[in-house]
C-alpha cells in the first residue's frame, strides 16, 4: 500500500515536470481542412443541422455555425456567409490547455478531436480557442467539438456539413493542396482562389487553422 | 344597424384606452431573456463603461466553480494536473478560466481585469460583437473576444530568439540562468505593467519573492509570460521603453505601439510641481534678456506663477 501510494506522488511528480516544460504540437502526415465559398453560400445552414442531427446535440451548442455579414451604405451594401466549425488547426490552442488530455490531434489526417467522456467542464478550450470552435453543452456540463466526422473520414466518406451542403461552397481536402489551388472542387470555381484569411477572422497567425475561403469582395484582408 | 357597429367599435376603443396603461407598464417593468440579449450594455458605447456589478447581476454563473469532481468516464480532477499547478506559485484545486483571471487569490493580488477589459459587446444574433453597417465594426467571427487584443497582452510565444543572452527557451535553461528572470530583467526593465488592468506593485513585490530554501523563481513571470504560450504569435503589447534603451527600433519591433490604449492608462500623476520644475529649469537656462522676453509674453506662465500655483 506504501509503495503504491510513493508510486502515485512519483508519477504524479513526473506527470507535472513534463507539463510544464512539454508541448510539442503533432506534425501530421496530412492536414485535412475546409473551404468555404463565402459569395456562393446562400445561409440556409443545412450543415448546421446535418452536423447538430449526426452529434445528436441539444439547443444552444453548434459545432458548425453559419455567420450573416451585412454591411455598407446604400445603395453599396453587401452581405456574404463565413461557415466555420472547429478549423483542426496545425498548432491548436485547445489541445495544451486540455488538464485532462480529452483533446488530442490525430496524427494521420490532423483532425483535431476531443473524447467529452474524459472532459471535467473546466471550459479552458473554450477560452483558449480563437475561433469559438469547442462548444459547452448546457445539459450535461460537457465541452464537446466537431471531429470532422472522423468515423465517415475512415469509411471513405466526407463530414455530414459537406455532403448536407446543397449549394456545394463547403468542402473538406488536404489543406495544403486546397491552398496551392491543386484540389478539385465544387466548392472553388475555376477563376478563384482561396484565402486564409477574412475580414474579422481571428488572426490566423494565432493557431494556423487549417480552412481556407473562397472571398467576398468586402472580406478580403492582406494577412 | 349602424348605430349598432358604431357603438361596438367605441366600446372596443375603450376597453383598449382601459387597458393600455397596464400593457405598457408590463413592457417596462419585465425585462424578459430577449429583452436583456439586447439591452444596451451589450452594445458600445454602454459597455465601454459597464461595471462588473453590472454584468454580473445576470452572469454571475461564470464565477461559480463549476470544474466537475470527475469526468463521466471516472478521470478525477484532483488526479489531473492543469499547466497552471505544476507552477511553484499556484496553490489551490482546478479553477475556471474566469474564475483564475478575476478571483482567485493569484488573480486578485497581480490584477485589476474587469469583464469590459475582454467583452468589449457582442451581437446576440451570431454571438459575435455586432458590426456596424458602415464599418467593420471590429469584430471577431465566432469569437466573444479577440485573443489578440485580450490574451496577448500578457500571454504570448516565448521569443528567446531576440532576447541578447539567452541561449533558447526558457523551458531548456531554466536552470543555467539560476531560473531567474531578473538576472536580466533587473536592468532591462519597461513600464509594460504601469496599466489599469494589472497591480504593478504586487507584481514588482511578487517578482523578489523566493523560494522556502531561498532561491529565485521565474514561475511568478513565465507563468503569464511565455510559460501558456497556446498561441503561435509573440507579445505584441506596447513596447514601452526602459532607461537608457537604445533609441533604435530592432526590425522585430517596429510597427509595435510603444504606449497603451488609452482605456487602459493609469491616470495621469500630478504634474504641477513638475512643471513648476521644468519652467524653472527652462528660465535658469536661457539667457537673461530671452527669459525676461519670455516672461512678458507669457506672465501666467512665469516661474513665480508657476511655484505660486504649485504651492
Amino acid at each position: 500500500m506504501e509503495t503504491q501510494q510513493k508510486d502515485t506522488a512519483k508519477i504524479k511528480e513526473a506527470i507535472k515536470r513534463r507539463k510544464r516544460v512539454v508541448y510539442q504540437p503533432v506534425v501530421p502526415d496530412m492536414q485535412l481542412g475546409f473551404v468555404h465559398h463565402n459569395v456562393d453560400c446562400i445561409g440556409c445552414r443545412a450543415c448546421e443541422m446535418a452536423c447538430k442531427d449526426k452529434n445528436g446535440l441539444p439547443p444552444g451548442p453548434r459545432f458548425r455555425r453559419v455567420q450573416y455579414v451585412e454591411g455598407g451604405t446604400y445603395p453599396d451594401v453587401y452581405a456574404y456567409k463565413v461557415n466555420m466549425s472547429c478549423n483542426h488547426c496545425a498548432q491548436p490552442a485547445c489541445l495544451p490547455t486540455c488538464p485532462t488530455g480529452a483533446i488530442w490531434k490525430h496524427k494521420e489526417n490532423g483532425v483535431v478531436d476531443i473524447d467529452s467522456t474524459l472532459c471535467i467542464g473546466c471550459r479552458r478550450c473554450e477560452a483558449a480557442c480563437p475561433f469559438g470552435a469547442p462548444q459547452f453543452d448546457p445539459s450535461d456540463g460537457l465541452v464537446k467539438k466537431c471531429n470532422l466526422c472522423i468515423d465517415e473520414l475512415e469509411a471513405g466518406r466526407k463530414p455530414y456539413c459537406v455532403a448536407a451542403c446543397m449549394m456545394r461552397v463547403l468542402d473538406v481536402g488536404p489543406i495544403d493542396q486546397i491552398r496551392e489551388g491543386k484540389f478539385e472542387s465544387k466548392a472553388i470555381g475555376p477563376h478563384d482562389t482561396t484565402v486564409r484569411a477574412i475580414k474579422n477572422l481571428a488572426n490566423p497567425n494565432l493557431t494556423n487553422p487549417s480552412i481556407a475561403f473562397v472571398p467576398h469582395s468586402k472580406a478580403k484582408v492582406d494577412i | 344597424m349602424h348605430k349598432e357597429r358604431i357603438r361596438r367599435v367605441l366600446s372596443l376603443c375603450f376597453i383598449v384606452l382601459l387597458w393600455s396603461p397596464f400593457s405598457a407598464s408590463n413592457a417596462t417593468e419585465v425585462t424578459d431573456y430577449e429583452r436583456a440579449r439586447w439591452d444596451p450594455i451589450h452594445f458600445k458605447p454602454a459597455i465601454d463603461n459597464a461595471t462588473d456589478e453590472q454584468c454580473l447581476a445576470c452572469h454571475q454563473e461564470v464565477l461559480e466553480p463549476s470544474v466537475k469532481p470527475q469526468s463521466p468516464a471516472g478521470v478525477k480532477a484532483t488526479d489531473a494536473l492543469a499547466w497552471y499547478q505544476t507552477l511553484d506559485v499556484y496553490s489551490g484545486d482546478q479553477e475556471t478560466f474566469h474564475r483564475r483571471h478575476l478571483v482567485t487569490p493569484l488573480a486578485k493580488k497581480l490584477m485589476n481585469l474587469k469583464c469590459n477589459f475582454c467583452h468589449q459587446g457582442n451581437g446576440p444574433r451570431d454571438e459575435t460583437p455586432y458590426p456596424d453597417t458602415k464599418g467593420d465594426g471590429s469584430y471577431t467571427l465566432r469569437k466573444m473576444v479577440n485573443p489578440e487584443e485580450t490574451c496577448l497582452r500578457c500571454h504570448g510565444q516565448f521569443n528567446y530568439k531576440i532576447m541578447t543572452g539567452l541561449p533558447g527557451h526558457w523551458n531548456d535553461v531554466r536552470e543555467m540562468m539560476g531560473n531567474s528572470c531578473l538576472s536580466c530583467h533587473a536592468i532591462f526593465r519597461t513600464e509594460r505593467h504601469q496599466v489599469n488592468y494589472l497591480n504593478a506593485d504586487a507584481i514588482e513585490a511578487a517578482t523578489k519573492e523566493k523560494t522556502a530554501d531561498g532561491k529565485e523563481n521565474s514561475d511568478i513571470c513565465f507563468g503569464c509570460h511565455g510559460g501558456r504560450a497556446w498561441y503561435q504569435l509573440e507579445f505584441p503589447y506596447p513596447r514601452h521603453a526602459w532607461k537608457g534603451q537604445d533609441p533604435k527600433v530592432p526590425d522585430w519591433a517596429k510597427d509595435r505601439p510603444t504606449e497603451s490604449e488609452e482605456r487602459f492608462r493609469l491616470p495621469a500623476k500630478p504634474v504641477v510641481e513638475k512643471v513648476a520644475d521644468k519652467v524653472v529649469e527652462k528660465v535658469a537656462d536661457k539667457p537673461a534678456a530671452a527669459a525676461k522676453a519670455d516672461t512678458a509674453a507669457k506672465p501666467a506662465k512665469s516661474a513665480t506663477d508657476a511655484k505660486k500655483a504649485s504651492d
